[in-house]
């Protein structure tokens, strides 16, 4: 009597879960949103990493003779549907991309079980970097940490010292994401002697960000860092605004540097600086086959415009580095069908030299790096760029190398922790 | 035909207070259990496990927790989410600082934790009523989750502010963590939900169910009839944060691996409170129903465009499913006010009555 109802529903289920297998293809899913809080900044990298695909699937007939298939998995960012995503996914993926630290976090352990890389390009535990405690995990081309770290660099003008006795604020948002920097930071602020003040906001908070500009305005930080996402960036830099913080002097992640957040504020925006491993170039072979592929050919969900942005032109980069991933791999293992550990081996192995990324087409859009064996995050560095009230620009074509003594360390005790916490785990030794 | 009662006597008090006083109930709730615990497992792929199976049966208990307390009690709550937050961390606390421990043990005692909390939050119930308790549980959610962010020990100072579930043995198979068999997990938690229903069908059906079914119908006809109304609202508390924190812990360790605060937060309550009211209040079967209906279909219906060839994204499946789901509530509501376990009822005695309606 109980649940009769239940079974009927579960037989009907069981029949549909039966997972397609599709051998012709590289699987690489993608755990996107679309819908949600978090939308805003969830549609234009997905779009980016969509239409890459099937610009290569158009131009080149997929990746020697496989079609590639990035086929979406809706989360809105939430952390059940994501590990709901990741498992009906799973199936015959190469890849796992959750696009959340939250979800990153949630199935870091059981991908080193089913054996699935998780590609979470510059987002995740940033001491996924040890490729030998993490041999599932990558972060690259740079982590939470290099990011802190420079843009730390980039108010003191490239020496820590500088910073003696100032006052920075983290702003973010109150989630496994937001918190990434805080162990760094205050490591930083033991070191070189300035104060640090996290202000969480949390999500319902969001979009009225009052009481944590208030808590700014009476602190009067010199300096205001923001990890801040989807509806959060938009709130911030419009009380930023509001409140006449000095924009030269709030600084953001990669992802509070989107072109439709700083619209929101326009010219008032003028100053806002962000790190950022990525660059939008219009006129690079790639954004030009797409334009010509994909976009005018009516297959892309891109808005009008969506196409120029810092975001959309990342979820390109980021496509691209796994199907370079792929392309190594093929390469080592002499097959076109691959695994996911030969998937695994090709994420491990990519070489983005400023001439691999011209060859690609990539002209100026990604920093160079390159993953190894124990190196899954290949530190890259980032550019800083700049908000003229209209677009970001790079302030120079410095590459920001992070502090990585600090980090390497702080990366080391911490990936010990997670793997003593979570025994047994599998880790993999390198030369 | 099917249902048909006639010839079944009763010739003792006991038998008809029995658990199953039609024979054909038990019948049906044999094969289900059959079905439950031997064909599921044959048949299912460890995606339904993890998104359907697991997941239905923790939110029914959790639900189960919260109609003991309003649908039984008549106290209504919103603090659900956070009552499972506490059985969570407790649980987790003590795992992680006696590894030794058995976790069935774990989990039992971390309902202790919420139990003695919802105690705590449930003494404003014994001067205010209705919505004004409601406020008083809500205090609790957003207390309890603002504690659960800043206590750092709760979490062992992790950086992400995240609790992580270790992989954990008991009697040498790997129960929970991320090397754990689902089907294990699914045992695990199928075993653990069906005897706390089995507690709960008993005492709601015993005198302490008919104490907390009086104080909801009418509290000072309860009062002048004898019963102490502290003890009633305050053991309806107990009762129904004990299920619950179970539930939490289940929701954690079994189920998710890992959660962050944000979790147990208000949408959390709400979603078990939508179970509770849509299966039915102050029915046990309504829990399961109302979990099916909430937890499960959206999962299936995700599957519909695709079976049928479809090309639609997803996000697209996902909004259909949204709109979906809420015109079934309001449907259901329409049609049944008092929850899909009215609905089994009202079909019930149509079949016993059936070919012959009055």
């Amino acid at each position: 009597m109980k649940t009769m109802l239940k079974s009927v529903l579960l037989a009907s289920a069981v029949a549909f879960a039966a997972p397609a297998l599709a051998q012709d293809a590289l699987n690489l899913p993608n755990l996107s949103y679309r819908t949600g809080p978090f939308a805003t900044s969830g549609i234009p990298l997905a779009d980016g990493q969509a239409d890459y695909l099937t610009m290569l699937n158009e131009r080149d007939g997929g990746l020697n003779g496989l079609k590639l298939n990035g086929e979406e998995c809706e989360t809105g960012y939430n952390t059940e549907k994501g590990v709901e995503c990741y498992e009906k996914t799973k199936g015959t993926s190469l890849v796992t991309q959750p696009w959340s630290t939250g979800i990153t976090l949630q199935v870091l352990p059981k991908a080193a079980v089913d054996k699935r890389a998780i590609f979470a390009a510059g987002y995740g535990f940033s001491a996924m970097q040890d490729g030998a405690t993490f041999p599932w995990a990558f972060n690259p081309p740079s982590s939470y940490w290099d990011g802190a770290s420079i843009l730390l660099q980039a108010i003191s003008d490239g020496n820590l010292e500088n910073l003696k006795g100032k006052k920075i604020a983290l702003l973010h948002l109150d989630h496994p994401y937001g918190k990434e920097p805080i162990p760094l930071l205050e490591e930083y602020a033991k070191k070189y002697g300035f104060t640090f003040l996290p202000i969480p906001v949390g999500l319902k908070e969001m979009q009225n960000q009052s009481a944590q500009w208030l808590q700014i305005r009476r602190e009067k930080p010199d300096f205001v860092l923001m990890w801040g996402w989807g509806a959060m960036n938009g709130g911030a830099l419009t009380e930023a605004a509001k409140t006449g913080y000095p924009m030269n002097q709030f600084l953001g992640i990669w992802w509070s540097g989107h072109d439709a957040d700083m619209k929101l504020v326009g010219e008032k925006g003028k100053g806002y600086r962000a790190v950022s491993f990525s660059f939008p170039n219009s006129e690079s072979k790639v954004m030009k086959d797409v334009k010509q592929l994909v976009v005018d050919a009516g297959k892309s969900k891109a808005q009008p415009g969506e196409m120029e942005e810092v975001f959309y032109q990342r979820g390109i980069v980021l496509s691209a580095i796994l199907v370079e991933a792929a392309t190594e791999a093929q390469k080592h293992f002499s097959t076109k069908a691959l695994d996911a550990e030969q998937f695994r081996w090709g994420l491990e192995n990519v070489k983005f030299t400023p001439e691999r990324i011209k060859e690609i087409g990539l002209d100026g859009m990604v920093v160079p790096f390159s993953t190894s064996c124990s190196n899954h995050t290949g530190h890259g560095g980032a550019w800083i760029i700049e908000w003229d009230g209209a677009k970001f620009n790079k302030t120079s074509d410095k590459i920001w190398e992070a502090d990585r003594a600090t980090i390497d360390a702080l990366a080391a005790v911490k990936a010990k922790e997670y793997a003593d916490a979570n025994k047994p785990w599998t880790t993999q030794t390198c030369q | 035909m099917l249902y048909r009662t006639a010839g079944q006597f009763k010739t003792t008090y006991a038998a008809d207070f029995a658990l199953f006083p039609v024979r054909q109930d038990a019948i049906l709730l044999a094969v289900i259990l059959a079905f439950a615990f031997i064909i599921l497992p044959l048949t299912a792929n460890e995606f339904t496990f993890q998104a359907l199976l697991i997941p239905v049966l923790i939110y029914s208990l959790a639900a189960l927790g919260l109609n003991i307390l309003t649908g039984y009690a008549g106290q209504l709550s919103l603090g659900t989410g956070a009552f499972m937050g506490v059985g969570a961390y407790a649980c987790y606390k003590i795992i992680t600082i006696f590894p030794e421990v058995n976790i069935v043990v774990a989990i039992l005692a971390s309902g202790f934790f919420s139990a003695a909390v919802g105690v705590a939050f449930g003494v404003p119930s014994l001067r205010i009523k209705g919505f004004y308790l409601a406020i008083a549980t809500l205090a609790a959610q957003f207390f309890l989750v603002w504690l659960f962010e800043k206590w750092a020990w709760l979490y062992n100072y992790s950086a992400s502010g995240a609790i992580q579930v270790p992989n954990i043995d008991m009697f040498g198979v790997t129960v929970a963590g991320p090397t754990a068999n689902t089907m294990v997990q699914y045992y695990f938690v199928l075993s653990i939900v069906a005897l706390v229903t089995i507690f709960a069908i008993n005492i709601t059906r015993g005198r302490i169910g008919r104490i907390w079914k009086a104080v909801r119908d009418m509290d000072i006809a309860a009062e002048l009839v004898g019963i102490n109304l502290m003890k009633a609202k305050l053991s309806a508390f107990f009762v129904s944060s004990y299920i619950v924190g179970i539930a939490g812990a289940l929701f954690v360790f079994l189920w998710r691996g890992a959660a962050e605060p944000n979790l147990f937060d208000i949408p959390l309550s709400f979603r078990v409170l939508f179970i509770a009211i849509i299966g039915g209040l102050g029915s046990i079967l309504g829990n399961y129903l109302g979990a099916l209906l909430i937890v499960a279909l959206p999962v299936i219906i995700g599957f519909v465009p695709e079976a049928l060839g479809l090309p639609i994204s997803s996000a697209t499946v996902e909004h259909l499913n949204i709109m979906t789901i809420g015109a079934l509530i309001i449907f259901f509501l329409i049609v049944e006010p008092h929850g899909l376990a009215r609905f089994w009822q009202v079909i019930r005695e149509k079949l016993i009555i059936w070919p012959f309606p009055h």
